[in-house]
């Protein structure tokens, strides 16, 4: 008996926990997969290297019923090599703003602000390479760029 | 189950509803290859037709340009005809050197391959002077209208 208790006292206990979860479901955001290799090869003669993009990908977000507006930010897991930039275009959902083109780096920067509540939809992700001739010869070479969405300040 | 492993497990819960996945990773793949581009505009004609009495006959210059995008090291550009010089006649190919590089100046073409410019390191730049000069001895007698090609490769980058 003493035990029956004690299971009833958890899950009163946990009903309110789960009726927030209900109403303040954190917003989530996925992506659909990794863009294919970015590879710059070629150039014109007395330009930079020609550079090259990837559109493949797409993320998905799901930002719930909260009243408030979210933020999603994108960064690098380590600096790109001398002379070498990364640049990341995310399309911004209906009512949100896309900062359209932005250099990524180790720094979280805002990539798409002020997606509204009830907000569920996929969007495209263009990645660009682009490199100086100072960068020399780059051997093949991996980042991770984690998206996060965090709440709108 | 005692209240303070019932307590412990709701604080996890707790914390595992705050911490759902509110991140995406995305893994980019990236390389640059080794790249080495030259261009040459210009199809020059070259023409001697004086000479100052008692001289050879007078050389004939003509100019085009060229560009060079090159990542590596000390790479090097060569340059060849497709076929001989008549005899007596000579034909020079003189490059301006871009930036950290060398020009040999005024160089004789032949149909072996020779060094015109040398040490290019990492540049890309365009609108570079290239002047080629032709000149002839009385010997070379007269020679008809003809046509050489040169071809400027570059190598040797590391």
């Amino acid at each position: 008996m003493p035990r029956l208790r004690v299971l009833l006292l958890a899950l009163a206990a946990l009903l309110p926990i789960g009726g927030r979860a209900a109403n303040a479901q954190p917003a989530t955001l996925s992506v659909s997969g990794n863009p294919g290799l970015l590879r710059i090869s070629t150039a014109v003669a007395g330009s930079q290297p020609i550079s090259v993009g990837n559109s493949t990908t797409t993320y998905t977000v799901d930002t719930g019923n909260p009243n408030r507006t979210y933020d999603i930010t994108a960064q690098l897991n380590a600096a790109m090599p001398a002379g070498v930039t990364l640049t990341g275009t995310y399309a911004a959902p209906a009512g949100a703003t896309s900062v359209g083109q932005i250099a990524l780096d180790q720094t979280a920067r805002n990539v798409v602000v002020g997606i509204p509540r009830r907000t569920t939809s996929t969007h495209g992700i263009t990645y660009q390479l682009s490199a100086t001739v100072l960068a020399g010869v780059v051997p093949l070479s991996t980042r991770t760029v984690t998206l996060t969405i965090v709440q709108a300040p | 189950m005692n209240t303070t492993r019932l307590l412990a497990t709701l604080a996890l819960l707790t914390a595992a509803t705050a911490a759902q996945a509110q991140t995406a990773t995305q893994t980019v793949t990236f390389q640059v290859d080794a790249i080495n581009q030259i261009a040459f505009t210009g199809s020059p004609s070259l023409v001697i037709n004086s000479a100052t009495a008692g001289s050879a006959p007078a050389s004939a210059t003509a100019s085009g340009s060229w560009a060079i995008t090159t990542n590596q090291s000390n790479a090097k550009i060569t340059a060849s005809i497709n076929s001989a010089m008549p005899s007596g006649v000579t034909l020079t190919a003189n490059l301006a050197a871009p930036a950290g590089a060398s020009s040999a100046g005024a160089t004789t073409l032949g149909t072996t391959a020779v060094d015109v410019v040398t040490s290019l390191t990492q540049v890309a730049e365009g609108s570079l002077n290239v002047t080629y000069g032709l000149s002839a001895t009385a010997a070379a007698g007269v020679v008809a209208s003809q046509s050489r090609t040169v071809t400027y490769t570059i190598t040797g980058g590391t």
